[in-house]
């Protein structure tokens, strides 16, 4: 069991505080005062819509910020806004820190015994009465264990979650969740003890990042997941970062938790569909079709050195499919859902079996996904919103057909090797 | 005459059959040593394993263990502590079985110069295998990085820096081993700077129009990315 240990000033507010119907925790370091603000704001939004519900705000401050006057001055009655310390962390790069603060606020809203915990990123995007309200509705109203956001997003947005993080998700643990990695999500109050304590304890030490899809799914499979449209673009700062290390980082976690839910994602089959409430946002234009030639080039340059590294991890089929590619002209390069699923499968299981450095695993990886966002992005350069939602879909799908090849090769690695 | 040769060949056979005779217990409690000391380390390994396994010690040290999984992919924690054991006592075993071969054989001049030389090959197979290991790791962290970076000559690069590691092992192999004295020295210097050298002039001249279209393409890149804002968003 991953408890979590917050410091004597957090366990004392928390105990002051007693309880709590909606604890709102911003998952990063923001301005205080404008957290005060919003906070005052939403209430008073919510005001008449809701019955009255006590609201605790929660965000990861420094003893250095003014806790005494923030707590002193509770601008409505069933509002509360406080700090706490979060908890050391052992990763500090990219998603590594945005986990922990919401492994930390999920453990809050256990605590506070709170009816919904609402997780909301440090941009403070999705901290308005609109999207508390979706998620309130998903959680309460609905009776959700575990409410996702559906962000809007352009047709070059967000290709890792497309490409990779959305479908395995999906293909594993049976759930059709867009985002299964966000930055806001909300959960029942029994579900946010589940997510805290339902983390196997080397799971918890060894994986930084929190999927909480995955651990509903896993630990809480009788709890309906459902989404909720969240009209927020939130600002990922990869700065000084380079893809291959945030590709790394998210893709590895992920592969973890495959190992470590090998039993559970063993047994499940095909997939549910996980209601959307709220409206989505006006489509919006893409534009011209992109350059994909840096993509392209990348996967060719790849497909030139890295073959020895490959050749360790993929099965000869591929590898001769992935040679083909090499030779096809610009125009006609597509790399085929099906290849693309079980190149990520074959990842998936050479970082369970260790064939190689899981360092250099998840570096290999990299030229081949760019080759597969060269390749949907030219794919999917002329298609309509409708036509998109359609094709994605298909990919999506493409993935849990291919599922019973990653189960017959997790489980005879040696004897099932096409 | 033909009776003086037949005694110096009766004489020198039974000196050699004297010697056998002398040294066939020190050979047989050599390998006697040797095979009681390699059943007790392969036996102890696999106590070992078993008695990790079930203190899920793998487990244990999968938060921090990180760092030995990336050297040795394919050998567990409990593996790796089990295999070491057995090697540990594989080394012993030979030692001992020295130890008894000088003591059976009453010739300490060969027994003693062997057992005097075995820490040298110990450590110099230490060094062989380091050096293989760290190589193979470093060129290939190269090799990606570099890929990774867009380089062209990634490959080049990493070549370069395995075989400089695979040279500095051999000298500190050689050296380790007080084989060839100042030759290694010398030879390994004109080799490291040659491939130093050769890595230089194969950049510089050989490769120079691959590394500048390498270098320009990354240059323009980044121009145009400037130009114009990402519309591609990965994350």
């Amino acid at each position: 069991m991953a408890e979590i240990e917050f410091t004597e000033e957090t366990k004392q507010q928390v105990e002051r505080i007693g309880s709590a119907d909606i604890v709102v925790g911003v998952a990063g370091s923001m301005a205080p005062e404008d957290l005060r603000l919003r906070a005052e704001r939403i209430i008073e939004d919510l005001g008449s819509g809701v019955p009255p519900l006590r609201f605790v705000f929660a965000w990861p401050g420094s003893g250095a910020e003014p806790v005494a006057s923030l707590l002193d001055r509770p601008a409505h009655a069933s509002l509360t806004v406080f700090p706490f310390t979060p908890p050391a962390h052992p990763g500090s790069e990219f998603w590594a820190p945005v986990s922990a603060n919401q492994r930390a606020i999920l453990a809050l809203a256990a605590s506070l015994s709170a009816r919904a915990c609402i997780v909301i990123g440090s941009d403070l995007g999705a901290l308005n009465a609109h999207a508390i309200q979706l998620f309130a509705y998903a959680i309460l109203d609905r009776q959700c264990g575990l409410a996702m956001p559906v962000y809007p997003a352009g047709k070059y947005d967000g290709l890792v979650n497309i490409g990779i993080l959305s479908p395995l998700s999906r293909a594993l643990y049976g759930r059709r969740i867009r985002y299964p990695l966000a930055f806001d999500f909300a959960t029942s109050g029994a579900m946010s003890a589940r997510l805290v304590r339902g983390e196997p304890s080397a799971n918890h030490h060894g994986n930084p990042l929190l999927w909480p899809v995955t651990l509903a799914a896993t630990q809480s499979p009788q709890d309906p997941v459902g989404q909720v449209h969240i009209d927020v673009r939130h600002q990922i700062s990869t700065e000084g970062l380079e893809l291959s290390a945030v590709l790394g980082q998210v893709v590895g976690s992920l592969f973890q938790d495959l190992e470590t839910f090998a039993p559970q994602w063993q047994r499940i089959r095909g997939s549910q569909l996980a209601p959307v409430w709220g409206n989505a946002p006006a489509e919006e234009r893409d534009g011209d079709p992109i350059d994909t030639r840096s993509m392209l080039d990348s996967f060719l340059l790849g497909s030139k050195n890295l073959d020895e590294v490959w050749r360790l991890v993929l099965p000869p089929n591929t590898m001769l499919e992935l040679r083909r590619l090499t030779r096809v002209a610009p125009e006609q390069f597509r790399i085929a859902d099906e290849l693309w699923a079980g190149i990520v499968y074959d990842f998936a299981l050479a970082y369970h079996l260790r064939t190689i450095s899981r360092v250099h695993l998840l570096g290999a990886l990299t030229p081949l996904y760019l080759g597969w966002a060269a390749s949907y992005a030219r794919e999917v350069a002329t298609l309509t919103r409708a036509a998109l939602e359609q094709r994605q879909e298909q990919f999506a799908r493409a993935w849990e057909e291919k599922k019973p090849y990653l189960l017959s090769r997790w489980r005879w690695p040696d004897r099932f090797n096409p | 005459m033909w009776n003086h040769v037949q005694q110096s060949l009766q004489s020198s056979m039974s000196r050699v059959m004297e010697r056998i005779a002398t040294l066939l217990p020190g050979i047989l409690a050599f390998i006697l040593a040797f095979l009681l000391f390699l059943f007790i380390g392969w036996a102890l390994a696999w106590v070992v394993r078993r008695i990790l396994t079930a203190l899920h010690f793998d487990d244990r040290m999968s938060g921090g263990a990180n760092a030995i999984a990336e050297w040795s992919p394919r050998l567990t924690p409990s593996q790796l502590v089990g295999r070491i054991i057995f090697w540990c006592f594989l080394t012993a075993g030979v030692m001992v079985g020295i130890s008894a071969f000088e003591a059976g054989s009453s010739e300490s001049v060969v027994s003693g110069w062997i057992l005097g030389y075995v820490p040298h090959i110990v450590g110099a197979a230490i060094l062989l295998l380091a050096g293989n290991v760290l190589a193979r790791f470093v060129s290939r962290s190269v090799l990606i990085t570099g890929v990774n970076l867009n380089l062209s000559y990634a490959r080049l690069l990493s070549m370069g820096v395995r075989w400089m590691i695979l040279v500095l092992t051999g000298a500190m192999v050689l050296d380790h081993l007080a084989l060839g004295g100042e030759i290694v020295e010398l030879g390994f210097g004109i080799l490291f700077g040659g491939i130093v050298l050769a890595l230089s002039l194969a950049v510089g001249l050989g490769s120079r129009d691959l590394v500048s279209r390498s270098l320009e393409r990354e240059a323009t890149r980044t121009i145009e990315d400037q130009q114009q804002p990402e519309r591609i968003h990965h994350f």
